[in-house]
């Protein structure tokens, strides 16, 4: 068996959008993300992972992770080899975590960690192919990814990387949600929403009145953003096959209150409740509109384009933390002996099957 | 119930200003950059061009009660404002039809008239002011906003830091707009700024920060209606940074060597009339003939104001003791 390598790609401009403004969303800063980084290369190391490969970024991260690395040297604590994936332009777009979870698929990652909010998520799901991803949340809008501490987040890569858990034991499929105008597409991971505005602007959606018409691969009570309009009146589960759609108007007889973004719980009349099935094709009916997907404005159409939205079963394969953590548990694979603590190697357990004290 | 603005669509007249004011701009900057070259034009100019959706974006939010502080690349504030071009053309040149009768040149560039405070040779030098005039509007109760328009450079300016730090102590209706284009003079952003986003610095100052497309029209006038409605309605200063690059060098003259391909990539896959112009064409909301009527219009009124600068003449020996001292 070869290394175990772990990907991690971090987005610089999570959590910076117009919502700090309008919705007082939570800020993110820099320094967290690095050392958010940090943190799992400790937990990464621990359980055994020889090679990280880290995106590059304009925005600061890659950077004080690398003065953090230079700073360790000599001063003892394991880390992982750390590679950066520099030596491509960084365009500052969406387009950076494509490439930098591209080069992990080649390298032959196990696991890839993606640091942002939800569009993140969505982009590094777009590129990750069959490597099961783990989404942490640094971004505004977190459906799809955890708010989890990432020295936990790392032990969980770790051992699925490492092959110490068997990732078909800990990952499971998600929903996807397609959205074509033409031959341009988009994916979501959780929502598509119709809006009436004419153009992609400051990209979030925050205001209930330009939604016409709203798709969910799922929707949980629970959830923050626009999933948790049906998330409320017909909740569907990650792991149903389903979907679920509804028609969003002012004027419609059933009104919710719903959280469609953080700091913002607004009254959105729904119609016309249905479940989606994957495979089958709806129409958006809106003459002319953006398309947002996962609560950000992308797709712009006009009339004549007749832009439709599919529900597909062939999303992303997500890493679940608490189940690995659990296995480990199960499995006693963080048991250590006294022999290990006066320096053994790293990854050896006490004993596979050891009972629970 | 949000407490955020109503989202209206822009009017074709909106939209038709908007492109035009955009538009005017970059025409004008492109005719400084060329005639300055023949050596008529005394002084230095920091040229604007590229960063045109920044000005337009925010001032079209703004009306006469507000005011503005610009920066050493001043000419696309002071259009977006409201100040005539033929008064900046001849201001440039060094007229006495200029807006300060020619003894000011690019760099200090003003019209109290349309609450704009001046362009501004003290990197910095800006958002002091604007917090001045933000106390003034909220104590006399007027509803006007202030808004700095500052750089990358100013960014790590103590002025620009205090300024933050008052507006938010003293919730003043302010708007700090840094327009990062990526240079401080030849330094860049990344090597000097150590918050990296200019935008994060708002929450130690407990304001909200924002990073825009600065090349999207539409991004930069959203987020900048959201903002100064805020300051408006009592709710204090915001932050906005627009991220974009401008498309000469830092003055005319200088040899870019600390950069290489940015402009090229920028005129020709981020450029924001080019942006605008295929949007709202596609949309339907104004049609190519309308841009280029605008387009013929803007370049007749360049044309003139250049024409009639040069005919103009300088400020005589009786004006040196003239508009030393002004009563506000």
């Amino acid at each position: 068996m070869g290394d175990a390598i772990v990907g991690v790609v971090a987005n610089p401009l999570s959590g910076r959008d117009i919502r700090r403004l309008v919705t007082q969303a939570s800020v993110f800063p820099t320094a967290e993300k690095a050392n958010m980084i940090q943190r799992m290369l400790t937990a990464l190391a621990a359980v055994g992972v020889q090679r990280v490969l880290l995106g590059t970024d304009l925005g600061g991260i890659s950077a004080a992770v690398f003065r953090a690395i230079e700073r360790r040297r000599g001063a003892g604590g394991r880390w992982p080899e750390v590679e950066f994936l520099d030596g491509q332009p960084i365009r500052q777009t969406a387009q950076d975590t494509v490439d930098a979870v591209r080069r992990m698929v080649t390298a032959g990652a196990q696991v890839i960690v993606c640091l942002g909010g939800d569009g993140t998520a969505r982009v590094t799901a777009s590129a990750a192919g069959d490597v099961p991803m783990l989404a942490l949340s640094t971004g505004t809008n977190n459906t799809f990814p955890a708010v989890r501490e990432a020295t936990i987040a790392g032990l969980a890569a770790g051992l699925v990387a490492t092959g110490t858990v068997p990732a078909d034991d800990v990952t499971a499929r998600a929903k996807l949600l397609e959205a074509r105008v033409g031959d341009r597409a988009e994916t979501a991971l959780i929502d598509v929403a119709v809006s009436t505005e004419r153009h992609v602007g400051s990209r979030a959606v925050w205001d209930p009145a330009t939604l016409t018409q709203l798709f969910c691969a799922f929707a949980e009570p629970d959830a923050i953003g626009l999933s948790s309009i049906l998330g409320q009146l017909s909740p569907v589960a990650r792991h149903e096959p389903h979907g679920v759609t509804a028609r969003l108007t002012p004027e419609a007889p059933r009104t919710v209150l719903a959280p469609i973004a953080p700091g913002l719980v607004v009254p959105v009349g729904v119609s016309e409740v249905e479940r989606m099935h994957p495979g089958s094709v709806h129409p958006i009916d809106a003459r002319a509109g953006v398309i947002a997907v996962d609560g950000e404005r992308e797709l712009t159409f006009e009339p004549g384009e007749s832009p439709t939205v599919r529900l597909r079963a062939d999303g992303p394969r997500c890493l679940d933390v608490p189940a690995v953590l659990a296995a480990s548990a199960r499995l006693g694979l963080l048991r250590r002996t006294r022999d290990w603590q006066r320096g053994q190697s790293p990854s050896s357990s006490e004993d596979l099957h050891a009972p629970t004290v | 119930m949000t407490d955020t603005v109503e989202r209206k669509a822009l009017t074709r007249e909106q939209l038709l200003s908007a492109y035009r004011m955009m538009r005017a701009i970059r025409e004008f900057e492109e005719r400084v950059h060329a005639e300055f070259a023949s050596g008529e034009i005394p002084g230095f100019v920091h040229l604007y061009a590229g960063e045109e959706a920044s000005a337009v974006g925010v001032c079209s939010n703004l009306d006469d009660r507000d005011t503005i502080a610009s920066t050493h690349r001043g000419h696309g504030h002071c259009i977006a404002k409201g100040v005539d071009v033929g008064e900046m053309m001849a201001e440039i040149y060094g007229r006495k039809t200029g807006s300060c009768h020619g003894k000011g040149g690019s760099m200090h560039i003003a019209d109290l008239s349309k609450g704009m405070l001046g362009a501004n040779g003290i990197v910095g030098g800006g958002p002091p002011l604007i917090c001045g005039t933000a106390l003034a509007a909220k104590l006399k109760g007027t509803g006007g906003v202030s808004v700095a328009f500052f750089g990358d450079g100013a960014s790590n300016q103590g002025t620009t830091l205090e300024s933050m730090n008052l507006a938010s102590v003293w919730n003043l209706p302010v708007m700090f707009v840094a327009e990062n284009n990526g240079y401080a003079e030849t330094t860049s952003s990344t090597w000097s700024v150590a918050s990296d986003n200019i935008a994060d610095r708002a929450a130690g100052f407990g304001m909200p920060g924002v990073i825009v497309d600065g090349f999207d029209f539409f991004a930069v006038h959203e987020a900048a209606s959201e903002a100064i409605a805020r300051a408006r309605a009592g709710g204090g200063p915001t932050l906005l940074e627009m991220k974009f690059t401008r498309y000469f060098g830092h003055f005319e003259g200088d040899q870019q060597t600390y950069r290489a391909g940015e402009v090229e990539h920028a005129r020709a896959e981020l450029d924001c009339l080019r942006r605008f112009a295929t949007r709202v064409t596609a949309t339907g909301e104004l049609t190519q003939s309308d841009l280029d009527a605008a387009d013929a219009e803007v370049a007749a009124t360049i044309d003139r104001a250049v024409d009639e600068a040069k005919a103009a003449p300088p400020p005589a020996e009786a004006d040196l003791l003239t508009d030393v001292y002004v009563r506000y």
